[in-house]
């Protein structure tokens, strides 16, 4: 976006910023002081942003949560019940943060702060805007896995000094899963990856907008993996198995009370705006919209895919229910990373023929598209046959039904008991 | 090393590297010891980030803080005595005597080294550059490690399995 | 090699977001699986069989609403049942026909609940139990409208029913049996073929029509069993024997046919609800009893209170979670001598340490789920 460019060009809140920079330069302040300000400014407006965010989305969840269920939901507090999150901070403050005999009193104190830093932390790679990312790593996309990754540590300090049993397996359930879904998250970024030829989050976006195309489009298996990796990551429903709460009652965060618990909570909304936030890098265009971009500050088309992102994992929670742990593990290695290993395959050969042959994106990438579509929907549909999936022993079934009394009509010949 | 926030950042790194690397020895309770572990190739990883090895530092956040980390709280909770202190052990003073000696010959190793700087510009894109190197240049022993990574899988699979099976006959 | 492993004890319960009430189950855990489970019982305990026997016959029918105050008006329709046996009343036809409404519509809300709770312990987010309390609703609504309560209902009479319906009753109940079909349908769109809920119910709890049979099970546990056994067709009491419907039997014994069985059961309790608004008479909703049994005797002024004779009885009916019984032993006094509940929560609960070892903590959630336990009627 060429044209204006100035500080006052608000398409793009980068150009502010380096407006800023030059001005401070020009005072005659040594070289690190723009670049200092510059880092404060960005670290603080994202934090106010992703406070407003969250206030703003406790209250959507919880309105859209209670529509699914013939509710009305919150709209007491302030116009609507727009204040809820307010509300719910307060509370969350005023309460008492107890903390149990018999814990590990310093691990119990750190595990909310070092679930918060990881989360915020990734917040720096994700591209806002065009010149709005904090800091763009040449890895970025690897950082953001790199620093979810962390997230189990603290997790696992939750868990084991409770010093509760209901906790420690709560932990313990969110290590494995962890183990199981990177590997499926780092695969599926791996498919994008090959085909951008780059880690850079705002090669994605330029990748994108310069073929005139979303990646979910032509890698749609990579995006579906991705959001239920990463849905794992960020332990929402269906995937929250590690705070189950009809097994677990709140499993690794069941001790924590207050503003203590309130850390867990913001931080889980936390990583699932950043998730929200790489999906739409990875695979929906990031700030751009085919041209739009041009008239409207890229940010706010950005952060209305971010919120339409975060619409369907909200959907999600309201719907699905939960799986098992071992069963969500043998769906992580055994479904989901053949796939992701079929995909990077295709995707690799996509890209060494497009490459070698310098054939012209427009003309090759509907194919690709084509291509993969039906591979993704064949292979799953496959797969899932071949694990037994699907078919008619699978399906549902009504109970029967007879006139005739004291008849015995069970089949089941497996072993009795569990 | 130049400007002033990198010498800021390499002096806060060290400290943190080194420190909790020694509380990870010094701290009694063997999930505080893993927790600092964590912080001290955190440390590590910054300490590349500061010498522009992006790759090698995220990958060093990614393995070491996620991946080693877990495999050592694997085998802590798998340790029968892992919440409790640890009691005084005669093997102390060896321990001390050791880890001096290694510790006097690296800083002796490091001191007599001529360290000689070179003077050709860092990588832009150390990622692209490293994938270039592993799969052009050491492409064999790329290769292997692959195979050796398989071999070690396929075992622990194998080895696995056979206790699996066992447990179910006794069963 | 072989890891030593170190069992451990958890309490799921009393306070614990599954167990439906204040139950508690003692598990010995190895990991994730169970290896040994206790339930301990007793937290609700109100001493309901002991307090019977202090109040008069009529004043017990408020005591039956909250041993299973899910399903008030089976509770209330098995004491009275049985209170009627030892007294020989004649109950006459429109309150039965009223008997048999308010027992299915209580059936289906009874259902509601134990399909939806049974879904929220597979791990849905409450959806399916809101969608269900929405129908419930309007079926308590209906009670309120025959009878002034919703949940702890008071309805049935020794003898017939508290008060007749109002004229807008069966009109309204015809509204609700148009829509409520429809409903079901939804419900087993969403959850009899949910391949998440078929996976952490199918294959779980598995028990055998013998074991079923053996543990003296009732009601959807021994019929997801295989075992096509319902009281209302074996013995039928009310106005159940003027009325066509069907068994649901499961095949295969497992958590999952349990479910299907109560969703099949919903729909023939819309079945028999739709039979008997049509065919209910117009008539006496209250038998007339001789005053030798309702005044004490020799006492002319003394209020009215029912006697019955020396003597016992048994009655039972097909409450929603099995066979409710009531034994009444009366010694010719104004309260019950004995008064014994056999409550189906109770005895369908026996099995659950064999359903639940081996199994992992995950499971044991949807096994009791899947038993429907009200704990106000395991504990009186």
């Amino acid at each position: 976006m060429p044209i204006l460019a100035k500080w006052y060009d608000f398409r793009d809140l980068g150009n502010a910023i380096g407006a800023l920079q030059d001005q401070i330069l020009d005072w005659g302040a040594p070289d690190w002081v723009p670049y200092v300000v510059s880092g404060i400014i960005g670290v603080v407006g994202i934090l106010l942003w992703l406070l407003v965010s969250q206030i703003i989305f406790i209250w959507i969840e919880r309105r859209v949560i209670g529509l699914m269920h013939n509710r009305i939901g919150p709209n007491r507090v302030g116009p609507m019940g727009l204040l809820q999150g307010v509300a719910d901070a307060i509370k969350l403050l005023l309460k008492e943060a107890i903390t149990p005999r018999a814990t590990d009193t310093i691990l119990f104190w750190a595990a909310p702060i070092a679930i918060f830093i990881p989360a915020m932390v990734v917040f720096a790679v994700i591209p806002f805007g065009e010149g709005m990312v904090l800091s763009d790593l040449d890895v970025g996309v690897l950082f953001f896995v790199a620093i979810g990754s962390i997230n189990t540590i603290a997790v696992f300090a939750a868990g084991w000094s409770s010093n509760n049993k209901f906790a420690l397996i709560g932990a313990m359930r969110q290590i494995a899963m962890l183990i199981s879904y990177e590997l499926v998250q780092v695969f599926a970024i791996l498919g994008v990856v090959i085909m951008v030829g780059s880690m850079r989050m705002v090669d994605f976006v330029e990748w994108q907008s310069g073929n005139d195309v979303w990646m979910f489009a032509i890698q749609p298996l990579a995006l579906v993996a991705f959001i239920i990796a990463g849905l794992v990551e960020v332990n929402r429903s269906p995937a929250d198995i590690s705070e189950a709460e009809s097994e677990l009652i709140a499993g690794f965060h069941t001790e924590y009370s207050g503003i203590k618990f309130g850390f867990f909570y913001a931080a889980e909304y936390f990583a699932t705006f950043a998730l929200c936030g790489v999906i739409v890098t990875l695979f929906m265009g990031g700030w751009t919209l085919w041209g739009l971009e041009e008239w409207v500050p890229g940010f706010l088309i950005f952060l209305t895919k971010l919120y339409a992102v975060f619409f369907i994992f909200i959907w999600a929670r309201g719907t699905l229910p939960r799986l098992r742990i071992d069963q969500l593990m043998a769906f992580s290695w055994k479904f989901l990373l053949e796939l992701m290993f079929v995909n990077i395959l295709v995707v690799g050969l996509e890209t060494l023929i497009w490459r070698e042959g310098g054939y012209d994106a427009a003309t090759v990438l509907p194919i690709f598209a084509a291509i993969n579509w039906v591979l993704a929907i064949g292979l799953a549909i496959f797969w899932a046959r071949m694990l037994g999936h699907g078919t008619a022993s699978s399906a549902g079934k009504r109970a029967t039904l007879t006139q005739e009394l004291g008849a015995i009509y069970y089949e089941g010949a497996g072993t009795p008991g569990a | 090393m130049e400007d002033t926030g990198t010498v800021v950042a390499f002096w806060a790194l060290a400290i943190i590297t080194i420190g909790s690397a020694f509380m990870v020895a010094a701290v009694r309770n063997l999930i505080h010891a893993v927790v600092f572990l964590v912080l001290s190739f955190l440390g590590v990883a910054g300490l590349y980030i500061t010498l522009s090895a992006d790759f090698v530092g995220v990958v060093q956040i990614l393995i070491y803080s996620g991946a080693i980390a877990i495999l050592v709280i694997f085998a802590i909770v798998l340790t029968p005595q892992a919440g409790r202190d640890n009691a005084e052990t005669s093997m102390r003073l060896p321990a001390v005597v050791l880890s001096g000696l290694v510790a006097t010959m690296l800083g002796y190793a490091s001191i007599d080294t001529n360290w000689s700087i070179s003077d050709r510009p860092g990588f832009e894109e150390t990622a692209s550059a490293i994938g270039v190197a592993l799969l052009d240049k050491y492409i064999l022993p790329f290769e292997i490690a692959a195979a050796l990574m398989l071999v070690a899988m396929l075992g622990a699979i194998i080895i696995v399995r056979d206790e699996g099976t066992e447990g179910a006959a006794e069963d | 090699m072989t890891l030593k492993s170190e069992p451990y004890v958890i309490n799921v319960g009393p306070q614990h977001p599954s167990t439906h009430g204040v139950f508690r189950l003692r598990l010995t855990m190895d990991g994730e699986k169970i290896i040994d489970a206790e339930m301990i019982i007793g937290y609700l305990h109100r001493s309901m069989e002991k307090l019977a026997e202090e109040r008069t016959y009529t004043q017990n029918i408020p005591f039956t609403d909250r041993t299973d105050y899910l399903a008030a008006m089976t509770g209330n329709l098995a004491y009275v049942m049985a209170v009627e046996k030892m007294m020989e009343i004649d109950v006459p036809e429109r309150a039965d026909w009223l008997r048999t409404i308010m027992a299915e519509l209580q059936r289906f809300a009874s259902h509601c609940m134990a399909v939806g709770t049974f879904a929220n312990d597979c791990g849905t987010w409450q959806t399916p139990v809101m969608h269900m309390i929405r129908d419930r609703e309007k079926i308590l609504d209906l009670f309120e409208m025959a009878c002034g309560a919703r949940l702890t209902t008071n309805y049935m009479r020794i003898g017939g029913v508290s008060r007749d319906i109002p004229p807008e009753f069966l009109p309204a109940l015809a509204v609700l049996l148009k829509d409520l079909p429809k409903r079901v349908k939804e419900y087993e769109d969403l959850l009899l073929n949910n391949e998440i809920i078929i996976a952490r119910s199918r294959g779980i709890a598995k028990l055998t029509p013998e074991e079923a049979i053996a543990y003296s099970l009732s009601g959807p546990m021994l019929r997801g069993s295989g075992v096509a056994w319902d009281l209302r067709k074996a013995d039928p009491y009310a106005a159940y024997d003027k009325v066509e419907f069907d068994i649901a039997v499961g095949t295969n014994g497992d958590a999952y046919d349990r479910f299907a069985v109560r969703m099949a059961e919903m729909l023939q309790s819309l079945r028999i609800l739709e039979q008997c608004a049509d065919m209910i008479t117009e008539g006496p909703i209250h038998a007339r009893m001789s005053t030798s049994t309702v005044q004490p005797v020799g006492d002319p002024v003394a209020p009215l209170v029912i006697r019955p004779p020396e003597g016992e009885a048994y009655a039972r009916i097909e409450s929603p979670r099995g066979e409710l019984g009531f034994y009444i032993v009366s010694d010719g006094g104004i309260a019950p001598y004995r008064f014994h509940i056999r409550a189906p929560s109770f005895i369908n609960l026996t099995p659950l340490k064999k359903m639940t070892v081996g199994a992992t903590i995950a499971d044991a959630v949807v096994v009791l789920g899947s038993v429907d336990i009200v704990v106000g009627e395991v504990d009186r």
